[in-house]
């Protein structure tokens, strides 16, 4: 999930995830040269864990007390951007966080995290390997992390209003969003598009048919020309909003993450206003994306740590989790015990000939964070 | 003449709408039964039942008003230490940085402030070892620094339009300074204390940006829980408990308010009476 706050938010953090960068670099020899005895000594019976807001199943942390007796005291957090903050500035309290796979990319490379000790995780077993493949274009060889959930981007529609446009047609192709003749079509009735300037410019390229992980200036430019022609068309450029404007009819076309158009799909059942929210992964392929559980090197209570990924990664608790927050998860053990809506909705779980086509949103380096924070910039203003 | 009185009544009626009507919509919307919060559904409860079930949110409230309460004590105190220097000591060395001090946290953006403070907790921790971590203690502090800019204001305005010649005649009575303070000059500017504590409180319990800098685990204030909450959009348990918070301030500011009128009305009296008395 690349969620993110607004942009002036976070041009702050930005400049905070600098300043602190700068300032944890004295302090990594310190912490872990004070690692070592801490880790002989017997740990209290407490974990800090520090997740992505309405993520997880409710009764999955008090089931983890009651079987382990470890104390859980669970913070959410609502951008990556936070995050990072936190864990850049070092000694942030917390023995679990979850950041997206392409921000953990980066923070594994600021020595952020410790590696995992295997041995203690021995659920690790049940790992799809496919995924685990893909995971290990952002963690080498899944040293730092494990596969929490995982999702795509693609297209959320209102069913009814769409169909009223494109007769029996169907959405499923970026080209209805970004070639301005067919996006014209959606004009009237509001399309909205995810403030997450990474992922749109790269499913943009990815349209175009160039390579969407590039980070050449040619191409960056490339895709944000091509986004100031559909600019017109669009209403919305939010990261969160589209969830309840899909479910009462206000958008019918939203670009946004897997997860939150199903959950405007329930909220416009439950509403039961004649609503129809649905989700559909582009032909052309899209970005799918990973939330990683991963340990900061600083942890007080590593071993609880381990103790807490290995139980999310037991099999029922991995479908629990699933079955609550409408995210596939990335255990293999786990699919038959899924609830049979949520496994057989390709939006959930993609059909083996989509997720051929899915591929990794990688981290920018530091030139192309700068153009498409400056293009970026541009679309939003339309100018 | 009338003219006048009906444009004023509008102006009036427009200028409270505009004040009450987001505030009527969100009581209004907590009792709706849909979970979209833009489409009303019929009257319920539930989301009322909902809430007290919802632990992340009710221990987020309780920490919130147990630091604000904290931290506006605390900026009481100090405020009205530096408000009393800056407006009784005269000219002292310093004074201009003492009083550029405080109020700079008046201008700077909270994006600086947050930021700056958790660099300074990094750095105190990394040298000293405290604090260890950050969290509720940090939070406190660092809304510390905050409002007792606010205190201090408020409590210098008030002493500098206050008569220094009761505090002069008690000290010609032979009373120690200390005592003056407590005897004379605290019971007169408590209303602006009082005004002062609740604007803390108030401040504090309504950050979210110094908040999120500063805080560690198990330290998540309410705003951050609801802001963390409103990505996937405002579910109405929160209009809930903002309806409640929204009662309970009216109580508390209604009350603050009988009280302040009534101090201010014994002043009067007192004041008229000394007059005459002259």
């Amino acid at each position: 999930m690349s969620r993110a706050l607004n942009s002036s938010v976070r041009a702050g953090l930005a400049v905070a995830s600098i300043a602190l960068a700068v300032a944890a670099c004295g302090k990594k020899e310190e912490a872990q040269q004070s690692q070592a005895p801490g880790a002989a000594a017997a740990e209290e019976k407490i974990l800090h864990v520090y997740n992505w807001s309405d993520y997880i199943a409710e009764d999955t942390i008090k089931n983890f007390e009651a079987q382990t007796g470890i104390k859980v005291t669970y913070d959410v957090f609502d951008s990556n951007d936070m995050l990072e903050t936190r864990l850049l500035a070092g000694n942030s309290g917390f023995d679990v966080v979850v950041p997206s796979a392409s921000f953990l990319e980066r923070q594994i490379k600021a020595g952020v995290f410790q590696k995992l000790d295997k041995s203690q995780i021995p659920n690790l077993q049940h790992m799809d390997p496919d995924i685990q493949q893909r995971v290990a274009l952002h963690d080498p060889n899944n040293e730092h992390s494990v596969t929490y959930l995982w999702g795509t981007t693609g297209i959320g529609y209102n069913v009814d209003k769409v169909k009223k446009i494109l007769g029996d047609k169907p959405l499923d192709s970026w080209n209805q969003i970004f070639d301005p003749k067919e996006i014209a079509r959606f004009k009237d009735c509001g399309v909205s598009v995810l403030d997450a300037p990474d992922e749109i410019l790269k499913v943009v390229l990815q349209w175009m048919g160039r390579d969407p992980n590039s980070q050449k200036d040619e191409d960056l430019t490339a895709a944000a020309e091509k986004l100031q022609q559909i600019r017109p068309y669009i209403r919305k450029i939010h990261s969160s909003q589209y969830i309840d404007d899909l479910a009462n009819g206000e958008l019918c076309v939203s670009i946004g993450w897997s997860g939150d158009i199903l959950q405007a799909r329930d909220r416009a059942e439950e509403a039961g206003q004649g609503v129809k929210v649905a989700y559909s992964i582009p032909k052309e392929g899209t970005i799918v994306w990973f939330d990683m559980l991963a340990i900061p090197a600083d942890a007080k209570h590593p071993k609880n740590a381990h103790a807490f990924i290995n139980y999310l990664m037991e099999p029922q608790v991995a479908a629990n989790n699933t079955n609550f927050v409408n995210y596939a998860n990335a255990n293999a053990a786990s699919f038959g015990m899924v609830n049979d809506e949520v496994k057989n909705d390709p939006g959930v779980y993609p059909t083996p000939e989509v997720k051929a086509k899915l591929f990794p949103s990688l981290a920018y380096n530091e030139q192309a964070t700068a153009t498409m924070a400056r293009l970026w910039q541009k679309f939003t203003t339309g100018q | 003449m009338k003219q006048s009185s009906t444009f004023r009544l509008s102006v009036l009626v427009f200028g409270f709408a505009f004040l009450y009507i987001p505030i009527l919509s969100l009581i209004v919307y907590s009792f709706n039964k849909s979970r979209l919060v833009t489409v009303w559904g019929g009257f319920s409860t539930q989301w009322y039942g909902r809430l007290l079930d919802n632990d992340q949110i009710l221990d987020a409230a309780w920490l919130s008003l147990k630091i604000a309460a904290i931290n506006a004590t605390g900026a009481v105190i100090l405020g009205t230490l530096a408000g009393l220097a800056l407006a009784r000591f005269g000219k002292f060395r310093g004074r201009t940085l003492l009083s550029g001090m405080t109020t700079a946290p008046l201008v700077m953006p909270e994006v600086i402030t947050g930021l700056s403070l958790l660099m300074l907790f990094v750095v105190m921790e990394a040298m000293f070892g405290w604090p260890a971590g950050r969290g509720v203690t940090t939070v406190t502090i660092a809304h510390m620094t905050l409002t007792l800019a606010y205190v201090t204001v408020i409590v210098q305005s008030r002493l500098s339009t206050l008569d220094d010649s009761l505090e002069e005649a008690a000290m010609d009575l032979g009373a120690r300074p200390s005592k003056i303070f407590f005897v004379i000059t605290l019971p007169i500017i408590a209303p602006a204390l009082i005004s002062g504590w609740l604007l803390s409180f108030t401040i504090s319990l309504d950050d979210l940006v110094i908040a999120s800098f500063v805080s560690g685990p198990g330290s998540s204030t309410l705003p951050m829980v609801i802001f963390s909450k409103v990505r996937m959009g405002v579910s109405p348990d929160i209009n809930a408990l903002a309806s409640i918070i929204v009662l309970l301030v009216t109580i508390g500011v209604i009350t603050a308010g009988i009280f302040l009128a009534r101090q201010e009305k014994r002043r009067q009296r007192d004041m008229q009476m000394a007059a005459a008395a002259k």
